[in-house]
């Protein structure tokens, strides 16, 4: 007779109900194996294999209990009296019961079980070197004493977290993303999932993740000079599309702040990734004179909210519905409050005075920035019939001064342009130069500037990134 | 229940943290002398301190209250605001060769760059802790044993072993 294997829980009342049917199976003559994955004890009569530990379910792929399995692998889940015939060849098998009666889903499967159980049973994935602590050792120590830290706590990267944050990503372990500098260390898919557990990811933010790291290391963004610059800047995110709203980040209330694990984590993944795999020490080869609390993070979303306002992505040549992440050379941000203009022209000219300050009121044509417009600033271009391209013009109308007040020496400072540029009209910024994005809650009447970095003077050479997100 | 995690770095430098940078000089710089609290040790510090200000470097002495527990907090504050490297001794037992060697990490942690003296059993007990701890910890060995020994033979394990902490401390030979 050919023999069978059975995975049943007691806390399912399909597996109790299909006990007379195993019984009976067993009476018949057939070779019965059954596993029992939370109390073999109230099985004790049809003298079941202990499977607590759950790997003979998790080597089975068993997805529902009771699964009846034949030798050659063919299976049935949940009871149907028609299918266990047909896989057993008996007839009248469990004529008490229901023709079917669903399942329930076996434990290999319940939340946080199956990478445990893939980490302990299944096949080697993960090709990171082992570091093994001893019984008392404190996790959370071990990482600080290793130095993979920020400064802050990190969630100790064991296999389970991996091979879960894994799952965000179609893309294998072994793959290669690129090489990070400064150390232009090779860094897997892995090595990322190992620097997103650290900082705290979900697995569903990995696509944004990885696209963020992808855009970091296109060679226009010069993540290498901006990593060892005495300069504050860091990358800075902006996640446009669809994939915001689906993994919860803000773009809201707060947007540029605290308290969205989406918006803290992903921008800190990145960070730890240049730090850990990268080698970038704070005070080694980060030769950062100030830095500034970005540097552990930052990371948002547009407000999409208002479909007259052209998302920053789409204006830089995304397709609409897809989603894309912006890579900024930037720094933490200026507030900018302006509760009194009443007219888009009006509140252009004030922005732009504090648009000015980026880097140094002086210098011209040498930082890039993001202008982050709240809703209620927003709505005053938008009331005047101002959508990005205007809002855009009349700001570079309002940044363009004459070269005699910005020449080195002028003013009595000594920091500004070349004398040779005194007699010419100058740009604040590049004309692609000013990033200008919406977020934000719904009151306020405040913007917010983010300064870029001073490679962005180096204009073919040093450029904001945006790609788009597989996912 | 034994805890595994995965390396998050290139793995293109060894699992330990590698210890701060030494100074390049300890002219201007005061070095702790920080005794663990065993016995004989102090009289091993003394003469490291008189072959120190022999070269005027300057020193400044603590001691543990006991070797058989970490620095204190305050004790391990004070090296690292007074002081600018740090030299532990004389550990010649287990439990003082793992609390030293966890001294020496947070005093590392702290921006210290430190060396322990160590006897020549305690070498892999030394190792073993600064692996668990994943530092890569500077030692000095002397001979085993040290508690039947006289001042004087002391002494003159302090003389063979300068020239390695002064090394180990960035100090190059000839200083």
């Amino acid at each position: 007779m050919p023999s069978y294997t059975a995975f049943l829980k007691r806390d399912c009342e399909t597996c109790q109900a299909v006990v007379p049917v195993l019984a009976e199976l067993r009476a018949r003559g057939h070779a019965l194996t059954l596993h029992v994955q939370d109390d073999p004890g109230f099985y004790a009569a049809l003298d079941p294999r202990d499977d607590t530990a759950l790997e003979h379910s998790f080597r089975a792929g068993i997805e529902t209990v009771p699964t009846l399995m034949s030798e050659d692998g063919k299976r049935v889940e949940g009871w149907n009296r028609a299918a266990w015939e047909a896989l057993t060849g008996e007839s009248g098998l469990g004529a008490e019961l229901r023709l079917v009666q669903p399942g329930c889903g076996s434990k290999t499967r319940e939340p946080f079980v199956h990478e445990a159980l893939a980490a302990t049973f299944g096949p080697p994935v993960l090709a990171s070197r082992g570091v093994t602590l001893g019984d008392y050792d404190d996790d959370a120590e071990a990482c600080y004493d290793r130095g993979w830290s920020d400064g802050l706590p990190v969630v100790p990267p064991t296999d389970a977290r991996i091979l879960r944050m894994l799952g965000g990503t179609e893309r294998r372990p072994d793959e290669i993303v690129g090489t990070i500098p400064p150390n232009l260390a090779p860094c897997t898919v892995e090595k990322v999932a190992i620097n997103a557990v650290m900082a705290g990811c979900r697995p569903e933010y990995m696509p944004v993740l990885l696209a963020a790291l992808e855009a970091a290391l296109d060679p226009v963004f010069t993540l290498h000079g901006l990593t060892c610059s005495t300069c504050f800047s860091a990358p800075v995110i902006v996640v446009n599309g669809p994939i915001a709203r689906r993994i919860g980040m803000n773009s809201g209330a707060n947007a540029l702040g605290h308290g969205n694990r989406a918006n803290a984590t992903i921008g800190r993944a990145l960070n730890l990734i240049v730090r850990n795999v990268g080698g970038a020490i704070p005070g080694q080869i980060d030769q950062a004179t100030l830095g500034g609390p970005h540097k552990v993070g930052f990371c948002f979303a547009e407000a999409e909210d208002d479909p007259t306002w052209q998302p920053l992505a789409q204006a830089r040549g995304v397709a609409p519905g897809r989603s894309a992440v912006t890579l900024f050379q930037g720094e933490g941000i200026q507030g900018v409050i302006d509760w009194k203009s009443r007219t888009a022209e009006e509140l252009a000219r004030s922005l732009a005075l504090s648009l000015l300050a980026v880097g140094h009121w002086k210098l011209c044509e040498f930082f890039n920035a993001i202008l982050v417009l709240s809703p209620e600033h927003h709505a005053i271009f938008r009331d005047a019939g101002w959508g990005r391209a205007e809002v855009e013009a009349a700001l570079r109308e309002a940044l363009r001064r004459p070269g005699r007040d910005v020449v080195a020496g002028a003013g009595g400072v000594g920091e500004g342009m070349p004398a040779a540029r005194a007699a010419e009209m100058i740009d604040k910024f590049w004309p692609e130069g000013l990033l200008v994005v919406r977020a934000g809650g719904a009151a306020g009447l405040y913007s917010a500037i983010c300064a870029g970095w001073t490679g962005g003077r180096f204009r073919a050479e040093s450029r904001p990134v945006t790609r788009e997100i597989e996912a | 229940m034994t805890v595994t995690l995965r390396d998050p770095t290139a793995e293109i430098s060894g699992a330990l943290r590698r210890r701060v940078p030494p100074p390049t000089s300890l002219l201007g710089v005061t070095v702790a002398l920080l005794d663990i609290g065993k016995m004989r040790g102090d009289e091993f510090i003394d003469r490291l301190e008189a072959l120190l200000a022999e070269r005027g470097i300057a020193t400044r002495r603590f001691r543990k209250p006991t070797n058989t527990r970490t620095a204190p907090v305050e004790t391990l504050q004070e090296i690292a605001t007074t002081c600018g490297a740090a030299v532990i001794a004389l550990s010649d037992c287990g439990s003082c060769t793992s609390c030293s060697t966890h001294d020496l990490n947070d005093l590392d942690r702290r921006g210290i760059p430190g060396v322990s003296v160590i006897t020549e059993t305690f070498v892999e007990p030394f190792a073993a802790q600064c692996r668990a701890i994943g530092f890569d910890g500077a030692s000095v060995v002397v001979a085993h044993p040290v508690q039947n020994r006289t001042t004087a033979e002391l002494h003159a394990m302090a003389e063979v072993a300068l020239p390695r902490i002064l090394a180990a401390l960035g100090v190059a030979a000839a200083h």
